[in-house]
């Protein structure tokens, strides 16, 4: 009687199972938009729900250091969505850039952190 | 006056938030079918044996064989397995991983930069290879301050560098865990990779403290004779 679907909850863990994850997304993200040494600023885009993005980094403007991996972004992935991989990178930031307080004594401190390729535009 | 009657009051242990809803999920997960209660017993017991020995022999074996931390830095899931981690397979339960994700990256420290990792959304830790992480990582009090203070909060940690060194700090916020390679400190010419091993202490591998000759986690620890030892005497 009832044709209620049934979800495969454990769909995600079968697909890394001896692969791992991010790795058993490899090849799917197809054609990154940005590369290594890229300027780039994080957007600041409304996060209903979940996001791994922090409020910090919105709006700053930082340097692409190394495409990591591709991979389902978060705000899909926390729904179990793993259709649309996307690029990840690793983007480094001037402390003085996220803080505008940050001491001027240590001017070179940096910060680095991830952004799946949504949470980023040219700058 | 009059004599008060005093209910006991109840006996309640603080849960948080986050503790129940750990409970329900592995709860539903046991009901669903996905693990059985002894599974996750079996699991956690594993993941309680794991520490930081080794992240401090991949690094001492780093600092002996420049070939081997080329692979650490460009690749440290691979490097890993020359110590005996596998991240992807390696508990001896059959299912699961110690880690949720399998990326990880060694940040080479060099003299004029300093790596230091902190996780501000949550507590994210390379654990396959560091083991559980120490309660103060995971306080919002390190979290939060780390990212803004990095040098204020280092210098709690008896950390003071000076201004021509860079610090870095990785914000492990996605699917990247990070484990830092020290510089490998003077004083340590003709060493042992096991010597090496020893100096390059969990604190070390987070970036809050940099190795020292002498200054070792993994030591023996001394034994104190009891100062009135029980005696049993049986009738002897």
């Amino acid at each position: 009687m009832s044709t209620k679907h049934q979800h495969d909850r454990s769909h995600h863990a079968s697909i890394a199972t001896g692969i791992g994850d991010p790795q058993c997304f490899k090849g799917k993200a197809g054609k990154p938009k940005f590369k290594e040494g890229d300027t780039v600023r994080v957007k600041d885009m409304p996060d209903i729900f979940y996001t791994r993005c922090q409020v910090y980094p919105r709006g700053a403007v930082g340097q692409v250091t190394k495409l990591v991996y591709e991979s389902p972004a978060a705000e899909d992935e926390a729904w179990d969505n793993t259709d649309k991989p996307e690029w990840f990178y690793s983007v480094a930031f001037n402390q003085k850039e996220l803080w505008p307080e940050y001491s001027d004594a240590y001017p070179n401190d940096t910060l680095e952190t991830e952004f799946s390729e949504r949470w980023l535009e040219k700058a | 006056m009059s004599e008060h009657h005093h209910e006991p009051a109840p006996m309640v242990d603080e849960v948080s938030d986050f503790e129940i809803l750990e409970m329900a999920v592995r709860e539903l997960a046991i009901e669903k079918g996905l693990f059985s209660a002894e599974d996750h017993r079996i699991w956690t017991e594993y993941v309680h044996t794991l520490g930081p020995t080794p992240a401090a022999r991949l690094v001492a074996k780093a600092w002996l064989d420049p070939e081997y931390k080329n692979l650490c830095v460009t690749d440290g899931v691979e490097a890993s397995k020359a110590v005996g981690v596998d991240w992807i397979n390696s508990p001896p339960t059959h299912f699961g991983t110690p880690s949720d994700y399998c990326n990880l990256r060694v940040l080479e420290d060099t003299p004029t930069l300093k790596h230091v990792v902190v996780c501000t959304l949550c507590s994210c830790y390379p654990r396959p290879i560091l083991g559980q992480s120490p309660e103060w990582y995971r306080t919002p009090n390190y979290r939060r301050r780390l990212v803004r203070w990095p040098r204020q909060v280092l210098a709690e940690f008896g950390l003071q560098l000076p201004s021509d060194v860079q610090i870095r700090v990785a914000d492990s916020n996605q699917k990247t865990r990070y484990i830092v390679m020290p510089v490998r400190p003077a004083g340590t010419d003709g060493w042992s990779e096991d010597q090496l091993a020893e100096i390059v202490t969990r604190d070390c591998l987070i970036g809050v403290a940099v190795p020292k000759p002498g200054v070792t986690s993994n030591t023996m620890r001394p034994i104190h004779k009891a100062v009135h030892p029980v005696e049993h005497g049986h009738g002897h």
